[in-house]
């Protein structure tokens, strides 16, 4: 009916969730295993920044932060959407024998997450791969799970979430759009 | 002329330091004799074959100049891929037939070990001039050359290598080389392109040797005369970098900081980057700037060449720039090298390496040389993955190198192939894996499923208990049949996906389930993990799998850590895009190590980690039974999983 965008979740409740999720890594993962950070760009790479901040407040250990860039590609020859795939990567470190951290704002269908898991096995053998997210918004059409979500958020058909971040639009907060408006 | 001995250079590695010293001598040799205009032709009557696979203009002419000045001469393709190549010969054929033509092949090319796979066909000695990101010795054996003429020596030289140490392949031949001569390292890689962790591991395990890492500030802090760096003493290869936080009052005195006696600057590779490496911080830059501190007086700035913007024109009057005297190196080092295989030739060499032996597998499908540019994954027609033993970081992986193209592999299950026995690997176990590999007998898994799938049964198991058994499966998939019906409405888009062996025979049962209930079959397909030349086979008809805009349910008999889904979704993307993917499992045992969930589950079952959970099936109708099960079963047991001290690995 309205096309004000409704918010979701404000800049005090993303930085709980933010909080929340870094806790609940440290208390899913002894001390003992490194890990590896690898947020998607742009918005999963400014919260995986935020959460390895809170991390290493919460415990000392080893913390490596990388990026993916896996962005969907809309010209396979055939006029039609192809899947995302990996674009660039900034990971200058080995995840042989790491616990890695897939970091992403939205997850939706899934397939963003499927092809930064191709890509991150390519890199080599990382002991396991645990993703989080701050908004899950159903409707997967893989089967993919979050292992750390911020918020679960169904938005009615039609509509987008827009997480905004102050490091990238200059204030945090989750919107239920309607597709064309912000 | 005799037949030149088989002396191949295909790494740095290949010759010993008194061969690369002899060198030398040869090519202060030849460059005084190019002074005076009158090298001897001791190549009279040899013919060198230039083979490049890739574009390079200074080490193919400069290859070619010192042959013609040898008096030897030269046949050349300067571009392959427009010939044979292009054809679809394989590496290992023109070789064979080029060593018809020539006395010596020069090979460059774009994959990591494609100059040794040369070197082992060619009847004649071939010199590696780069292949893929890997080496690049008669660049190092130049590089070497002009810091010894500059310097006087190389024991005890402290060099700084910057910028592109990642890709840069003549950069891990000079690291060997200079840890070889007993030289200081101080690495200042771009962010991003720092020394790969193999080249590391192998200087750490082979030669004891270590050196540090410094970002280009501090190097530049160092450049302004700040007390900022320290080689401690008691460690000739171990540097400290003591920065402003530290209190002044605990930097070590004893020792005055040493100076740094040579820069070695890299071009950025950018035709190796293929956009996904992308540098993420400005690459390095010399300018006349870098050069003023007191500690870098004496420091001579090497380059390989090209440059990009990494050298401003500026330097090139300085005498420490060094770049132009380097490249001018290339062809009397280059005579040195030829005419030393020359002195060489008629005396038998034997260079093998018998206390590590080479380990080539057996299986059907073998292991992949982890690394996507190794020849062996383009050469596979009549190339084997090759590995040898590589001296372990951890005591419970085995280290296994590609004999090609020297990445390292780490092995978490290996297995006994005519005992079909497996063991999780820890160095108790090294003893008897050596003797497996002479016996020819070492296999290798990724996992207890790889393991189990090809027909290998755990060392030894604990007591096992009977979780389902015959009625219980069929009521589980009974379910998951219903589950698949009532999620997809349109079962006309859907296609049923089985992991080899036990997910496919389960898949074709849940396609007569769906039948029965809803009067629709599926297309269904058998999808092979571990075989990636026969990935995706129909089950049903002759036609082949198509994947793309079908919702395909992957169905397997047990998940566990899901990695053997996220292959499995990884097959079917290279066929084409699915519409969805859906995942049907008989147990879910839970223990994920990737972020993957089932959608249809026929039984939730808790295990410990140690515990194995194994599907028994009765062969589809149709199948002699054999040795196979009549009842269908599940059964849990805790794997017994390493051996106790002196105890028999048989």
């Amino acid at each position: 009916m309205t096309p004000r965008p409704e918010t979701a979740l404000d800049s005090v409740a993303i930085a709980r969730a933010v909080k929340r999720i870094a806790h609940e890594i440290v208390e899913r993962n002894p001390e003992a295993k490194a890990l590896a950070l690898i947020g998607i760009v742009r918005r999963g790479a400014y919260l995986a920044d935020r959460i390895a901040v809170e991390i290493r407040g919460l415990s000392p250990r080893e913390i490596a932060v990388g990026t993916l860039d896996i962005s969907s590609y809309r010209d396979d020859g055939r006029g039609r959407p192809g899947d995302p795939r990996l674009i660039a990567r900034n990971i200058p470190f080995s995840l042989d024998g790491k616990t890695v951290l897939l970091i992403d704002d939205v997850l939706y269908t899934g397939r963003t997450v499927r092809a930064a898991l191709d890509a991150l096995t390519n890199l080599g053998r990382a002991d396991s791969i645990q993703l989080a997210v701050l908004v899950d918004r159903g409707e997967r059409e893989l089967p993919i799970r979050a292992d750390y979500v911020g918020k679960n958020i169904s938005a009615p058909p039609g509509h987008r979430v827009y997480v905004r971040l102050t490091e990238v639009d200059g204030a945090d907060a989750v919107v239920i759009g309607n597709g064309n408006g912000k | 002329m005799p037949r030149l001995s088989k002396i191949d250079v295909v790494s740095i590695e290949d010759l010993a330091t008194a061969e690369i010293e002899r060198i030398f001598t040869l090519a202060d040799e030849y460059a005084a004799a190019l002074e005076a205009g009158k090298p001897p032709a001791v190549a009279s009557g040899l013919v060198m074959a230039t083979l490049f696979y890739e574009p390079s203009t200074r080490t193919r002419l400069s290859f070619e100049s010192a042959m013609h000045r040898l008096g030897g001469a030269v046949i050349s393709s300067a571009d392959m891929n427009a010939s044979s190549a292009a054809k679809g010969e394989s590496l290992a054929d023109t070789a064979r037939i080029v060593s018809g033509y020539a006395d010596l092949i020069v090979l460059r090319h774009p994959h990591d070990g494609a100059a040794r796979v040369a070197a082992e066909y060619a009847s004649c000695p071939v010199l590696n001039a780069g292949d893929g990101s890997r080496e690049h010795p008669t660049q190092t054996l130049c590089d070497l050359f002009t810091l010894r003429r500059k310097k006087g020596r190389l024991k005890g030289l402290t060099v700084a290598l910057c910028g592109d140490l990642k890709f840069g392949r003549t950069v891990h031949s000079l690291i060997y080389a200079l840890a070889r001569f007993g030289a200081n390292i101080v690495a200042v890689p771009t962010a991003g392109m720092d020394v790969p962790d193999y080249v590391l591991e192998r200087l750490a395990a082979e030669r004891n040797y270590n050196f540090s890492t410094v970002t280009m500030d501090e190097l530049k802090s160092l450049a302004g005369g700040l007390d900022a760096l320290y080689l401690t003493p008691s460690a000739p290869h171990q540097m400290a970098l003591f920065t402003g936080d530290a209190p002044l009052e605990k930097i070590p005195t004893a020792e005055p900081p040493p100076a740094l006696d040579a820069f070695y600057v890299t071009r950025l590779q950018k035709e190796r980057l293929q956009s996904k490496d992308a540098p993420t911080s400005e690459y390095v830059r010399f300018d006349a700037h870098a050069l003023k501190g007191h500690r870098v007086q004496e420091a001579v700035v090497m380059h390989p060449l090209p440059r990009t913007t990494e050298l401003a024109y500026e330097l090139d009057s300085d005498p420490r720039a060094v770049y132009f005297e380097q490249a001018a190196a290339g062809v009397p080092v280059r005579m040195a090298l030829i005419a030393w295989i020359i002195e060489r030739s008629g005396e038998p060499r034997s260079r093998t390496n018998a206390q590590n032996a080479a380990i080539v597998f057996k299986s059907a499908a073998p292991p992949r040389c982890a690394s996507p540019n190794c020849v062996t994954r383009f050469e596979a027609g009549y190339l084997r993955p090759r590995f040898r033993l590589a001296p372990g970081v951890d005591r419970n992986l085995l280290a296994l190198r590609c004999d090609y193209c020297d990445r390292e592999m780490r092995i978490e299950f290996v297995g006994h192939a005519s005992r079909r026995r497996y063991y999780r690997y820890d160095e108790t176990l090294h003893g008897y894996v050596r003797q497996w590999i002479e016996e020819g007998t070492l296999a290798v898994f990724d996992s207890v499923k790889q393991a189990e799938e090809e027909g290998y049964e755990p060392y030894r198991r604990g007591p096992q208990r009977e979780v389902m058994d015959a009625p219980a499966i069929a009521r589980a998939l009974d379910s998951m049949a219903e589950q698949v019906i009532a999620d997809l409405p349109d079962l006309t888009g859907v296609s049923i996906v089985g992991v080899v062996s036990r997910g496919a025979i389960l898949a074709s049962r849940i396609c007569d389930l769906i039948q029965q209930k809803a009067g629709v079959r599926p297309p269904s397909a058998a999808i092979d993990v571990y075989n990636p030349a026969e990935t995706v086979m129909r089950l049903d008809s002759a036609e082949s799998f198509v994947a793309e805009d079908r919702t395909i349910v992957i169905v397997d008999d047990v998940i566990n850590s899901g990695w053997t889904v996220q292959r499995a979704m990884t097959a079917l993307w290279q066929r084409g895009r699915p519409a969805a993917v859906k995942l049907a499992v008989l147990i879910d045992r839970g223990h994920r190590a990737v972020p993957i969930r089932p959608n249809y589950v026929g039984k939730n079952i808790p295990t410990a980690r140690a515990e194995r959970v194994q599907v028994r099936l009765a062969p589809p109708q149709g199948v002699a039974p054999g040795r196979a099960r009549t009842q269908d079963c599940v059964v849990i047991y805790s794997m017994v999983e390493s051996l106790k001290e002196g105890e028999d690995a048989g």
